[in-house]
Order: C-alpha cells, then structure tokens, then sequence
C-alpha cells in the first residue's frame, strides 16, 4: 500500500495553548481514515494543518510525497478540504462557483468540463444549480461543497465533520458519495465526533482526546481490544 | 496567470452588485439634479433684478435716482398714485420681493447734505438659502444710490475731475512673484482662481482612497463572514496572488465609482461655476506665472495619486484581516478615513507647510498627505519634493505588502481578530 500521508510528532501551540502534543499516524491510498474526538480535541487543528492552512509548531507531516512545510503549494494541488462551516460566495450560481472553482485546477478546457459534469452528478441539485448559492439550504450549500471538493478526484480528501448540520437522508447521501469516490482512488482523511457514522464510513480510525492520539486501527480491532459494542464504548473505555 | 484572472474575475463580480450600481446611478443622477438647481439659482442671482418703488418725493432727483438705478442691472417697476399701504399692498400681491419707497422731501434732504432715511420692503417668502439673496439686492440698490449721490455732489464741487479719482486717490498696481516668474496681478485673486482650479483634486482623493479600502476590507470580511476564506487559502494559488487580486479589484472597481462621483461632482460644481466667464487677463497671469498643468505635472500627479491607492490598498488589506464579518469591516474603515482626513482639512484650511516641525513630521509621515501637496508643489515646481514624496509612499507600500503578505501566508489570516488581550482559536 501506499502511504498518501505521514504525520509524524505533530505538535501545535497557539501562544501558552497546545492545541496538538505530538500526534501521529499515516492515510493509505484507497482508504478512509477518521480521527474521532470530542468537540476542542485537536481534530480541526490537524486537519487546518495538512491542508496548509495552519503551520506546525513542531513534527513532521508529508503529503504525497511532499514535505508539507516546504512545498505546501505542492500539497494543495492534490488535495482538497471542506472545512466544517464551509460556504460558498452567495452572488454566485451554483454552477457559476463550480466553474470558478474547477479552473484552479484544470490544466484544459477538456478537463474543467469534465470536472464539472462530475460535480453536478455529486450535487445532484438539478436546476436548482443555476440558482445563486444564497438561496440554497444548508443541505443543498454542503453537497454543493461536497461535490466541489470531490470533482477534481484528488488524491487525498480532507473533510471536516462532511454530514455537519445535514438531515438523516442528505447524511447517507453524502457518506455514499464519500465511499463510491474511495473506490476510484481518492483518499479521505475525515474528522467527525458522530462515531457511529465513523464506523460506516471508516476503514481506520484513531481516537484523538485533549491534543493526543489515544488509540487507533480498524472499527473491529478497536472494538474487540476494548471489548465494547461500538466505537462510543471504545471511545470511553480508551479514556480510562 | 490563468488562475489570477479567473480570481479578478470572481472578485470584481463580487463588488459589482445591482445595489452598488444603482447607488452609483442614484448618485450621479442626484449630482446632476442638483447642479441644475444650481444653475438655476445663478441664472437667477446674474438676471436683472426687478424692485418695486414708490416715488412719494417726486423732486427732479428723485427722479434721476431712479432712472439711474435702471442703468445699473435693476428693473425699476414704478407704482404711479399710489401711498405707502397700497404700495405694500400691490407688492405683496405680486412676485416681486423688494419695494423702495422715496418718501417726501427727500430732494430737499438731499440737496442740503442732510441724511434722509430711504424705506426698504423685503416681503419674505422662503427661508431657503435664495432668501439671502435678496439682502444683497439690497446692499445693491443703496451702494448705487449713494453712488450716484456722491458722484453728482462732486461734479457739481469740482467740476472736471473725475469723482472716482476723488473718492479713490490712491491705486496700486500689483505684482506677483512665483519662484523667479513675475506678472502683473493680485495675489488674492491669482491664489483663489488656482484653488478654484484645483478644488476637485483633494475631493477626488479622498473619495478614491476611502473607497477603495472600503472594498477591500469589506472583500476580506465578506470572505470570512461567508466561511469562503479557508476554501480559498487551500486552492492552488499562491498567497501573493490572492493578496494582488484583492487589491486590484478594489483598485479598479475604486477607480471607475470615484470616477462616477467625480462625473456627478462636476456636474453639480459646473451647475455653480459655469456661466461664471474667467477672465483672460487671470488665464494670462496664471500663464505667465506657470501655474497650469504640463504634460510631466499631470503625470507626476498621476503617480503620486497611483502610490497613494497603492498605499491604502496595502493598508487596508492588512486591517481587513482583523474584520471578523462585514459588519466589523465598516469599522475597520476608520483609520483610513483617519489618515486621508487629516491631510484633507489642512490642505483646505491651513498649509502643511506652515505647521510646526513636529506636527509637520508627523503629518508627512502619513503616506497619504504627499498627493495633497503635489499640486501645491507642482505649481510651485518643487519637483524635488514631489519625487521625495513619491518615494516614500513607494516605500511604505512595499513594507505594507510584504506585512500583508507575511500575514496572509501564515496562521494570523484564520486566527488574527480585533479581540484586544484574546485570540479566540478554534481547536
């Protein structure tokens, strides 16, 4: 297999707090790795970091094979990130901000057209997406962004809690758009604190708690060490 | 490059909204209505004025007041066999606002040195500004009247000299110097007409100053109110360029609405100023003189104007970063508003160079006082301190732009707010 990500010792400090005290773990190509935690457990720090939002204090972190720190630009051309109350510019249609965002990276015409065919058939919204993104729900604005971040086919895919604020349906959507991209080759790095979604999603799982990676491995192993019927239980049992 | 066009792009679409061009469109239209008014009103204040009199003395000089006051811009419209209330009566019934009543004796009066008391109606409809004018009308009719009193006394005393060289024995014939040019004419009205001339330049960059900030700080919080920011620090492209593209959409956009108002100011300034002929002896002063704009002055005025953006640009996208949302932003607009102002009012009432040294440094150190004093300098041919000028601001734009830079291609974008002693992190 090969390793898409490697963060090694990862440490985060804004001035006296240490947001992240030397995590580390590696993302597969072709799998869906989740780091779980509660809300201010350093989930949306490490992913800020990767996606060269956010610069480490201290660690390591290669991406593709790129050291993060010296080619961030390098990074952002192969991966993309949804952050967790992601909008999009809401003069724009819907179809007007896939565009934009497509030209970033498409090389020709060819292949902006056909991230955008792409991208309609994961927003699915229909007409509804030559309609100015201010009028969308936060259902329709979150596939939107989904189908944004997923058009490209990139070679890692960092999403921030991807179903936050989506109702039941819209939820198993996106987590179906999520594995039927996984198995064309994209790599997904998710953070979430829903833990029942982690186990459908997730191949790989680490338990992230106050800046530190308590456990991680798959939903079964984790599940079996700890005993426990699902990942809460894992979760509670790992604290103690 | 590709990608830098396709983020201009978006960013000038998302300044030009329906409300912005409308608001511009309101403008000039409001500009335009109210330099017609303008015009009016001069029109108006230039035409003959037209005063109702009553001559109740009806003596041979009484007379000749009259027939003199209509050789001089006034319409004298007569009331014949009529007494003091029904001539108030007949003036308040009609349009005309002045009534001059010449009571009886006043020949006699006149005719013996004595003072005699002429009576004056204003009949007041407005309190509008057009109300004043009639005061003036006023001061008019009797500086004329004295006028042709005092003349006819002095011809009748001393007959063959003219009176006016009698009343005014003294003349100057002035000079004014600028640099080493010399002409012939009054340092008040050459110091007034080259304002006048120059009267839209300070207005001018105040308005593209501001506005431009505006954009720009507005740009970024809208970003950031929109959770769009984080999405765009991610795409492939470099921070330099997000930064430029920011700055030049605002620039642009600034340019083309200052340019705007700038059409409705003209408007509404040539609606006052327009049929106000300038005489040719000031445009030959002014000549002589080299106070007008060559070729290289405009161009000089041109770059200093172009720094002085640049600066605020700069300056504005670093403030922009501390705006949490829009509404943050307007505030955040202040200490450029600050910064253009100050130099503003000196440069109307005062001279930057008559202040003391230290407020004089202190003023100079802001980037935006130089474009004020350029059309002074220009004038002046200081060319030395307008380049000196330029120079800075050029200076001070790029230690802005590698701020802005150095803070947009670190963690301050996402975690810099204007939450004095906090930073609120989300983890």
């Amino acid at each position: 297999m090969n390793v898409v990500l490697k963060v090694e010792g990862l440490k985060k400090f804004f001035g006296n707090l240490e947001a992240l005290k030397g995590i580390s773990f590696q993302v597969e190509q072709g799998e869906i790795f989740a780091l779980i935690g509660p809300n201010g457990a350093g989930k949306t720090t490490a992913l800020r970091i990767i996606s060269t939002l956010l610069s480490p204090s201290e660690g390591k972190v290669f991406c593709l094979g790129h050291n993060l720190k010296k080619n961030p630009d390098k990074i952002r051309e192969k991966i993309c990130y949804l952050p967790e109350e992601a909008g999009a510019y809401r003069n724009l249609k819907g179809i007007n901000y896939l565009k934009f965002m497509a030209k970033f990276y498409a090389a020709t015409l060819e292949e902006k057209e056909e991230f955008i065919t792409r991208a309609k058939a994961i927003a699915d919204l229909g007409e509804r997406l030559y309609d100015k993104v201010g009028t969308y729900s936060k259902g329709m604005t979150r596939k939107l962004l989904l189908a944004r971040a997923l058009m490209t086919k990139p070679a890692l895919a960092i999403l921030d809690e991807p179903t936050s604020g989506l109702d039941v349906i819209n939820s198993l959507e996106v987590r179906e758009i999520i594995k039927k991209y996984v198995k064309e080759g994209t790599s997904v790095l998710l953070s979430s604190h829903n833990m029942l979604e982690i186990e459908f999603l997730s191949d790989r799982v680490a338990l992230i708690d106050k800046g530190n990676i308590l456990d991680s491995g798959t939903s079964q192993e984790l599940k079996e060490k700890y005993q426990a019927k699902n990942l809460e239980e894992v979760f509670r049992s790992s604290l103690q | 490059m590709k990608k830098f066009l396709n983020l201009l792009t978006k960013e000038i679409k998302e300044i030009i909204t329906r409300q912005l061009i409308f608001s511009m469109l309101f403008t000039l239209v409001l500009f335009y209505f109210m330099g017609e008014l303008g015009k009016s009103e001069v029109r108006r204040a230039a035409a003959m004025q037209k005063i109702f009199a009553l001559d109740l003395d009806g003596s041979q000089i009484s007379k000749n007041l009259i027939n003199s006051l209509e050789l001089t811009n006034f319409k004298i419209d007569l009331l014949k066999g009529k007494n003091k209330e029904s001539a108030i009566d007949t003036a308040k019934k009609s349009e005309t606002n002045l009534l001059l009543i010449i009571p009886q004796g006043f020949g006699e009066s006149v005719a013996k040195f004595e003072i005699k008391e002429l009576e004056t109606y204003t009949f007041l409809r407005t309190f509008s500004i057009s109300g004043i004018r009639h005061s003036a009308i006023l001061k008019g009719v009797i500086s004329a009247i004295n006028n042709y009193l005092s003349n006819n006394f002095l011809q009748e005393k001393v007959p063959g000299t003219s009176p006016e060289n009698i009343k005014n024995p003294i003349k100057s014939k002035d000079f004014v110097l600028v640099k080493n040019k010399m002409a012939e004419g009054s340092a008040s009205s050459i110091a007034g007409f080259v304002s006048s001339q120059s009267l839209l330049v300070p207005v001018v960059l105040m308005m593209i100053v501001i506005y431009c900030s505006n954009m720009v700080i507005s740009a970024i919080a809208m970003e950031k109110q929109n959770k769009t920011l984080e999405t765009l620090l991610t795409v492939p492209i470099s921070r330099a360029s997000i930064i430029t593209a920011k700055m030049l959409s605002a620039g642009i956009v600034g340019l083309i609405s200052a340019a705007i108002y700038m059409l409705g100011y003209r408007y509404f300034m040539s609606g006052f100023f327009r049929d106000i002929p300038t005489s040719s002896r000031a445009t030959q002063v002014i000549k002589e003189l080299g106070l007008s704009f060559s070729a290289n002055g405009y161009l000089l005025f041109g770059l200093s104007l172009f720094f002085a953006i640049l600066c605020a640009l700069a300056l504005a996208m670093i403030l922009g970063v501390l705006a949490e949302d829009f509404r943050s932003a307007q505030g955040l607009v202040m200490p450029v508003i600050f910064l253009v102002m100050i130099p503003y009012f000196i440069s109307i009432f005062s001279d930057i160079s008559s202040l003391s040294l230290p407020f004089r440094i202190l003023v100079l150190a802001i980037p935006f006082s130089h474009p004020f004093l350029t059309t002074q300098n220009i004038f002046l041919q200081n060319y030395q301190a307008v380049w000196l000028g330029i120079i800075y601001m050029f200076i001070v734009f790029i230690i802005l732009v590698i701020m802005a830079a150095r803070i947009f291609s670190s963690d301050k974008i996402l975690t810099m707010k204007l939450k004095f002693g906090k930073k609120r992190v989300q983890i």
